[in-house]
């Protein structure tokens, strides 16, 4: 029984991880035969020899704590703003939404790079600005999702739970936030992808550590190796956090049922 | 619209606009009342200024549409390879798809920034280098929303429009493509987004033209009042885009109006697009990108103009 599903969960894998495998070997093949050239493209092995240094001498580590701590801080204040706001503007005070919705929908459309120099200027060029970029694009995805998922929360459940004496408390925990669950989960996840995509750029333009500089650094210096090292650690964090949202969301998101697709 | 209707929609007009007119004034008056250094933060009518004396001046115009170019036509590409890979992957061959996905996840998670050298090596240092960027980034969300709109075709209406003996070209224009196309606009939404917000960052570190390289020519010489006024077009470019994106996916899927993030009411009339109103978009895109093309030559040659002012030389050099 158990070997059974330990062979269909490793034919699965097989499957599905294949393409990658196979990428990775014509990939190595080609680099062996000279038919890429060595000056633009690195193989595998020296990009997994050049990991290895890095994880020895200590630099990817250091590197990676800074990057990783500045998507996570801005993260978390953004989903500490986001998320009671979306709440409030998707159906709690009906004219908060009125005169607050138009302009925050608005400043959604608004390009982060736009905004780097006034940060800067704001903010310095500490990492406080780094975060402040992160938390502006990680706010809007949580809070319009947040909105959308209290404004589909079905009416009858509420009138229902009003109906039995409930109070607006007890209505958020077991009412609001369940039925929102899985729309503040996607947005939670987007966010989070998007604040690590565009953390590499933020780290390129003004900084002095992390990955995004780590691999401006590579490309300014033509260390093609180490900028083949740097892309493969942040695809590797970036499967890595889409894995950890999908896991949190499969654990607290019990009820919802599997998509069909 | 008559007079009634203008009366009506004011007090909506000025409802929605009234926070943000209050932070423009806000922004005014603290640079005029000094609450805020001027040094550092221009008022609005300063960065205003900003803008009319780029305009004239220093080539506004220019940059602009060769930021605008630049989305669009890698945007174009992104479509013109996008749709068609997820058609084959989606529906003529899903298994393939299956076993590709994880592959092409992994690329999707590839940050173009990263890997710039690899275009370099495909497409030379030039325009097209920095237009298959923008195409790698607004790709992949063109592909998966595609992919994920042709697998929810529903497959009743499929097999119905084989029953009536329609071939398999015949199907695709008149049933898949319709049902997938709402998912394939998202994509494209997103994929707009994404390469808009990474175009000002690469026009920001390597690029001698573009609304990015003004910010970061203006920053470098500490032409702050400039730094503002080109974010203001940002800005405005940005907004531009994608309201002109919502009026076509308002136009064309006129039974799945578009929605307001926040409030949930329905955005756009969710009106079909005229004969007319279409034609007359297509020939105002297609004299855009014309005009967009010979300013991306035009950039080129001023650098190369030893009578070019100063200002728009220094900094790319």
């Amino acid at each position: 029984m158990t070997l059974d599903r330990t062979r269909d969960a490793l034919t699965q894998l097989f499957y599905r991880g294949g393409s990658i495998v196979l990428f990775v070997l014509l990939w190595q093949l080609a680099c062996s035969a000279g038919l890429a050239p060595e000056t633009f493209v690195a193989s595998p092995v020296v990009i997994v020899e050049t990991l290895w240094s890095y994880i020895l001498d200590g630099s990817l580590y250091r590197h990676s704590v800074v990057s990783l701590s500045r998507a996570f801080y801005g993260f978390i204040l953004a989903v500490a703003v986001a998320v009671p706001l979306g709440f409030m503007l998707g159906g709690w005070f009906k004219s908060f939404e009125r005169i607050m919705g138009p302009l925050l929908t608005f400043l959604g459309q608004f390009n982060p790079f736009a905004l780097f120099s006034v940060f800067l200027l704001l903010f310095g060029i500490g990492e406080v600005s780094k975060v402040a970029m992160i938390f502006w694009v990680a706010i809007w995805p949580v809070l319009f999702n947040a909105a959308l998922g209290v404004r589909t929360v079905d009416p009858l459940h509420v009138k229902l739970a009003r109906s039995m004496g409930m109070g607006r408390i007890r209505l958020l925990w077991k009412i609001v936030i369940p039925s929102s669950a899985s729309f503040l989960f996607s947005g939670l996840r987007l966010a989070a992808a998007t604040a690590f995509f565009m953390l590499i750029p933020a780290e390129m333009m003004g900084a002095s550590r992390g990955l995004g500089w780590l691999i401006i650094n590579a490309q300014v210096n033509y260390q093609i190796p180490k900028l083949y090292t740097g892309t493969l650690v942040i695809v590797v964090f970036g499967l890595l956090i889409d894995l950890l949202f999908k896991l949190l969301e499969k654990k607290v998101v019990v009820w919802k049922e599997a998509k069909v697709l | 619209m008559t007079g009634k209707a203008i009366a009506r929609d004011l007090p909506e007009a000025l409802r929605k606009y009234a926070l943000l007119i209050a932070l423009l004034a806000l922004w005014e008056v603290s640079g005029r009342l000094g609450w805020a250094d001027r040094q550092f933060l221009p008022s609005f009518t300063d960065t205003l200024n900003a803008v009319f004396e780029m305009w004239e001046r220093t080539h506004l115009f220019m940059h602009i549409m060769v930021s605008l170019t630049r989305v669009t036509v890698g945007l174009l590409a992104a479509v013109a390879l996008g749709v068609p890979l997820a058609y084959l992957l989606g529906l003529v061959f899903p298994v393939l798809a299956a076993r590709v996905e994880a592959l092409l996840r992994v690329f999707a998670l590839v940050n173009p920034y990263c890997v710039f050298p690899l275009f370099v090596v495909f497409f030379g240092s030039g325009e097209t280098a920095k237009i298959s960027v923008l195409a790698w980034v607004s790709l992949w969300p063109v592909f998966f929303g595609t992919l994920a709109g042709m697998r929810g075709v529903d497959p009743y209406l499929v097999r119905t429009a084989k029953s009536m003996t329609a071939g398999a070209l015949a199907s695709f224009w008149k049933v898949i493509l319709p049902a997938a196309s709402p998912s394939i606009f998202n994509g494209v939404r997103i994929g707009v987004e994404m390469s808009f917000f990474i175009l000002i960052a690469a026009e920001m570190t390597g690029a001698t033209a573009g609304l990015g390289w003004i910010v970061h020519s203006a920053g470098a010489l500490n032409q702050v009042p400039r730094i503002y006024g080109a974010g203001l077009c940002i800005v405005v470019l940005g907004v531009f885009l994608n309201r002109s994106l919502l009026y076509f996916r308002n136009g064309l899927f006129f039974w799945k109006a578009e929605t307001d993030p926040i409030s949930g009411a329905q955005l756009g009339g969710g009106r079909p697009i005229g004969r007319a109103a279409a034609a007359a978009a297509c020939a105002a895109f297609v004299a855009v990108m014309a005009v967009g093309i010979f300013e991306i030559w035009r950039a080129e040659a001023l650098l190369n103009d030893p009578g070019e002012i100063p200002e728009y030389r220094v900094w790319t050099e």
